[in-house]
């Protein structure tokens, strides 16, 4: 009766490309946004002084320029391309410091671990965002301290998660087997429990760039992440909104841009928490 | 009871965050002259010891004197706070109960449909509304509903309540597709248990299975999902209150946070970490309800 | 008439036929027991007619008159809720968690229909099934009562609407083994006072003995064989149903010759484990206090006890892969340290196998790797060949082929998972095993083909042997002597047979009792 289950792996999470187009759409975007600055006449910066608020597909701006000129094409891939990669960035220090610090709550366990987990309860309550922008302010707002800000906050979700597993890792019969084998403490971290929460952390980790993505984008949009010149998706829907009552597609595009991406990587991202989880 | 202690340390902890900062609220585009510079310090209690103003500040507090404004310098942190706070609690307070109304009905008729289209859209849905940004979805139904359809008002407060139309659904359309989305999640959990099997052995009908017996678990996430949704809509608020020109706590904060004004961010931070614990001692009541098991902690 | 007679039915479950040709008769009064391991159908085949498994039941199921294959929403509502009441395995779960024990008393009453009971009338009904202050269980939550509690409310729950049928599904194979007499004591008791007609289901043949008038053995999906409990017993027709018979461990088997026992290996003394409670909260659990104990070479003893006895931490402890608070663990006469401070010629000599055979294996690695995993700690000075050579024939040891080598533990079963963990504890040459309830989570069949396993790596190997388990009579297939344990501590301890024939605690005659 009982079913018997497939061992989990990245193939197995369901095979062909069609299942998996939020990513692919991921994927060719971000690919969009690293290709297009080289092939376009136009940088995200420069300023077009004979089309100011040109509409789209004129001339050589296929989507228009903004409100002093700047090619509106050039300016998504550049946000884009600053959005993607913070969010990789804060995704990878939460995706550390998560798993160290879940990892040895888990694995001490008793009351080491209640402190940790209260201290992780604690920082839950709190309105962490205001924490982010409190840190901003007081250190200046730079793009690295955007993402370590942001990595930094979001690792709780990660800690909790991976000390969940490592605390009922730590009860199945498989890692008591390998002490009385006389694995050494280390050894059966690295090889027994690590590889058992890879996938979990995997996906959480998916699910944590979305999550990324939101946090600088409302920075940026607040004013308060990434700074001119450089550009964001955020800095694009502030612009854009500024103006909406005159172009509006210089709120839809990026707007709609940004919502792709979140509901491609979240939808991603929950798929493999559930086969994980 | 960790909500005084917790309390306490985040004051303090933003307190001296702030002070370590460099640069202050008087350094303007010209330098002040130095005496300028040293009475405006010493009215404002900043040349005394950091301890000393800490202590200050927080038996200030305790008398409900969150301190002067520096930025708007004509008002106290208080009155502004007074100000803010109604505009920042009913767009909260209605956003949550919108998103718990919209989400709960989403979420049970998704599984009783369990498998179905009806389910499979109203999923996929509630994922698309999770990733909806206020800061997106704010402008955008400003510009729909409010400059191209000229149905609802754009900016401020106005007369009625129709102003409260587009910032109350742009704060919860992300919290109700969470909450669409735990609750489905929960039912789907429950009704496989056994006590569900249980109450169908006894013939009752399947709504009172689901009402009576299935419900109450299932919203057990939730419950734990209240805390974080609080203060994810505080944020939110800070974005929506910018967006269409509500004088709320939130606008107050980003343009302290802009100008280092160092008071009224104290003042606001403290606020809602006060209101984020209030609510999740609510939260916990709830949880208590919900699951019996919960009561003896 | 029979009160229910069903006849030729078959089950299917989208289109699949999972079970077929099963007859099964309850008569008034009467008792029809159904046996089967895991994936014979039959908890499918009591569930199903009334709509309680995703299935759907083909052929003639008739009770009390109402042929329920045809029957209406009326006469379904009128055969589930007013004819029949329900008991479940799991008590932990079976019960809603959110409503008090009266209320979930009164809408089981409520079947029934009008009037609603007076919380007297609720309150005699619980003192009906055993349980004590009835009236001040009523507000109660379930999970503030234990497992064995839970159970007698649901068999009041059951029984609340008087009910022609009660269906049984496995009702005491969740219960501590001590508590399991109990209950299916009350379930008899019930039965004769009301005339119910009852139908038992269980895994286990020596359970239903004694309760059952009429017997149903059944196997993937199939009757094997029915007929009445006393005749199938004493004269089974059936290959199977014989094989199921000399499968199930019974006390009044004879006795099996076990092997020669020589010197003293391994001695406790004192042995003391306390946990911390958990949660900020001062104070400290007593999970084991003074257990003092010894195992010869080649002896077999069984540590017995329910559970919460602590026989599984103590056993941990001497397997070095648990804490140990005070107390003294030797080997001839030297000091075993406690977990952490073992060396490794230490750990190879005493080696364990758990409970949940799936669970003691890693997922991600293959047959041939943990198997191996001792060996390359164990045995570092060992070249890649012999090492191979050597896992090849742990796995021939237990019975398994070559080709398991290279197979993942989630496509085994769990006979075969247990061999695997065997495999595994003998590979380094131990001389004790320690085996934590290794045969309770199989199926009766294959619990005593590892049984039998044990036992001829007992004489080979000449391998020690710590039977830490609830069920006296598999352990008195093994074991020379036994040590019963209750609530942390020794109550009993003695030779098999003379501790079987003339038990002193009550925990042990208990146990007894269950077995």
């Amino acid at each position: 009766m009982s079913g018997q289950k497939h061992h989990p792996s990245l193939s197995g999470a369901g095979r062909g490309y069609r299942k998996h187009w939020p990513l692919w759409v991921v994927l060719v975007l971000i690919a969009l946004a690293l290709i297009l600055p080289a092939l376009l006449p136009w940088t995200y910066d420069q300023i077009d002084w004979d089309a100011v608020r040109a509409p789209a597909f004129s001339g050589s701006h296929i989507l228009g320029t903004d409100e002093i000129g700047r090619d509106r094409l050039a300016r998504l891939a550049a946000g884009t391309r600053v959005t993607v990669m913070v969010a990789i960035a804060a995704a990878l220090v939460s995706l550390v410091v998560g798993i160290a610090w879940g990892a040895t709550a888990g694995w001490v366990g008793g009351k080491v671990d209640e402190a940790m987990m209260r201290f992780v309860d604690a920082l839950y309550a709190l309105p962490f965002m205001f924490i982010v922008i409190l840190l901003m302010v007081i250190f200046g707002r730079s793009i690295l301290l955007v993402f370590v800000g942001i990595g930094l906050v979001e690792w709780l979700t990660m800690a909790r998660v991976v000390r969940g597993q490592v605390m009922a890792l730590k009860q199945r019969p498989f890692i008591l087997a390998a002490e009385a084998a006389g694995t050494p403490p280390l050894a059966i971290i690295l090889k027994h429990v690590l590889p058992n929460i890879a996938g979990v952390a995997l996906a959480y980790l998916m699910l944590t760039v979305p999550q990324v993505v939101m946090v600088e984008s409302f920075l940026s949009f607040l004013g308060l992440g990434v700074q001119e010149p450089l550009t964001s998706l955020g800095i694009l829907v502030k612009e854009g909104a500024d103006y909406m009552d005159m172009t509006p597609l210089g709120l839809l595009l990026p707007g709609g841009l940004l919502v792709l991406l979140l509901v491609c990587l979240t939808i991603e991202g929950e798929r493999l928490r559930d086969i994980y989880s | 009871m960790t909500a005084i202690p917790t309390l306490l340390v985040i004051i303090l902890a933003s307190f001296f965050l702030m002070r370590l900062a460099p640069g202050g609220p008087f350094d303007g585009e010209r330098p002040l002259p130095p005496e300028t510079q040293a009475a405006l310090q010493t009215a404002y209690g900043l040349d005394k010891p950091l301890w000393e103003q800490a202590w200050l500040y927080i038996s200030r507090l305790v008398q409900g004197d969150f301190g002067p404004s520096l930025v708007y310098r004509d008002f106290t942190v208080s009155e502004l706070v007074a100000q803010g706070l109604p505009i920042s609690l009913t767009l909260g307070g209605l956003a949550i109960i919108l998103a718990l109304l919209i989400g709960i009905s989403a979420g049970l008729f998704a599984a009783v449909r369990a498998g179905q289209a009806a389910d499979k859209t109203i999923m996929m849905l509630a994922t698309v509304a999770t990733a909806l940004p206020t800061f997106v979805t704010g402008p955008a139904l400003a510009l729909l509903l409010g400059l191209w359809l000229g149905w609802l008002p754009v900016s401020g407060t106005g007369e009625g309540w129709s102003w409260l139309i587009m910032p109350v659904v742009a704060l919860a359309l992300p919290v109700s597709g969470a909450i669409a989305k735990l609750t489905r999640a929960g039912l789907a959990t429950v009704l496989k248990q056994d006590h569900i099997r249980t109450a169908r052995a006894r013939g009752l009908p399947e709504t009172k299975i689901l009402f009576k017996h299935g419900l109450r678990p299932a919203l057990v996430p939730v419950a734990s999902y209240l805390g974080p949704a609080a203060a994810g809509l505080l944020t939110g608020a800070v974005v929506v209150e910018t967006v269409f020109g509500l004088p709320g706590l939130g606008r107050y904060f980003v343009q302290g946070a802009l100008n280092r004004d160092y008071p009224l961010v104290l003042g606001v931070v403290t606020l809602y970490a006060a209101l984020i614990i209030l609510f999740n001692l609510f939260a916990d009541l709830i949880y208590g309800w919900l699951d019996p098991r919960m009561r003896e902690g | 008439m029979s009160l229910y007679e069903i006849r030729d039915m078959a089950i299917e479950i989208d289109g699949k036929r999972l079970v077929e040709g099963v007859n099964i008769t309850v008569e008034a009064g009467k008792c029809t027991a159904i046996i089967g391991a895991s994936g014979s159908g039959k908890s499918l085949s009591c569930l199903t007619p009334f709509g309680l498994t995703p299935g759907e039941a083909l052929g003639s199921i008739k009770l009390d008159g109402i042929e329920l294959t045809r029957a209406d929403a009326h006469q379904m509502h009128k055969a589930r809720s007013q004819l029949t009441g329900f008991v479940f395995q799991q008590p932990l779960t079976a019960l809603t968690p959110h409503l008090t024990i009266g209320a979930q008393l009164q809408e089981a009453a409520a079947q029934a229909g009008p009037p609603r009971l007076s919380r007297h009338e609720l309150a005699q009904k619980l003192e009906r099934v055993g349980l004590l202050r009835a009236d001040e269980r009523l507000d109660q939550f379930p999970h503030r009562l234990s497992g064995g509690e839970r159970q007698r409310v649901m068999i009041a729950a059951a029984i609340a609407h008087r009910p022609k049928l009660l269906v049984a599904d496995e009702p005491t194979s969740a219960l501590d083994a001590s508590l399991r007499g109990e209950i299916m004591a009350l379930l008899d008791e019930l039965r004769a006072e009301q005339g119910l007609a009852m139908l038992l289901v269980s895994h286990d043949l020596a359970s239903v003995e004694g309760h059952s008038d009429d017997l149903i053995v059944m196997d993937q999906g199939w009757v094997v064989e029915s007929g009445s409990t006393a005749d199938i017993i004493s004269n089974p027709q059936q290959d199977y149903t014989r094989r199921l018979m000399a499968a199930t461990p019974r006390l009044t088997e004879p006795a099996p010759a076990l092997p020669l026992v020589g010197e003293r290996l391994m001695e406790t003394e004192a042995v003391t484990v306390t946990f911390p409670r958990p949660g900020w909260r001062r104070g400290k659990i007593d999970a084991v206090v003074d257990a003092s104990l010894n195992v010869a070479e080649g002896e077999a003893v069984a540590i017995v006890g329910g559970s919460g006895s602590g026989k599984s931490t103590l056993g941990r402890a001497i397997a070095g892969i648990g804490p140990l608070t005070s107390g003294t663990i030797s080997w001839q006469g030297d000091i075993l340290p406690e977990r952490r401070a073992r060396s490794l010629s230490m750990r190879r000599l005493i080696q364990p196998v758990f409970q949940d055979p799936v669970a003691s294996l890693d997922p991600q690695w293959k047959v041939c790797d943990i198997v191996a995993e001792p060996l390359k700690n164990l045995r570092p000075d060992l070249l890649r060949a012999d090492r191979d050579r050597i896992v090849e024939n742990a796995l021939n040891d237990v019975e398994l082929s070559a080709a398991y080598l290279e197979r993942f533990p989630t496509s085994l079963s769990g006979g075969q998972a247990q061999r695997v963990a065997i495999a595994r504890a003998i590979i380094a040459n131990p001389q004790l095993l320690v085996l934590d309830e290794a045969t309770s989570a199989l199926d009766p069949l294959v619990g005593s083909s590892i049984l039998n396993l044990l036992a001829k790596l007992q004489q080979s190997n000449r391998l020690s042997i710590l039977f830490i388990t609830h069920d006296i009579a598999s352990a008195r297939r093994l074991c020379h002597r036994i040590v019963v344990l209750d609530e942390g501590r020794i109550v009993e301890m003695g030779d098999m047979a003379a501790v079987i024939d003339n038990p002193n605690a009550d925990t042990t005659k208990r146990l007894i009792a269950a077995s």
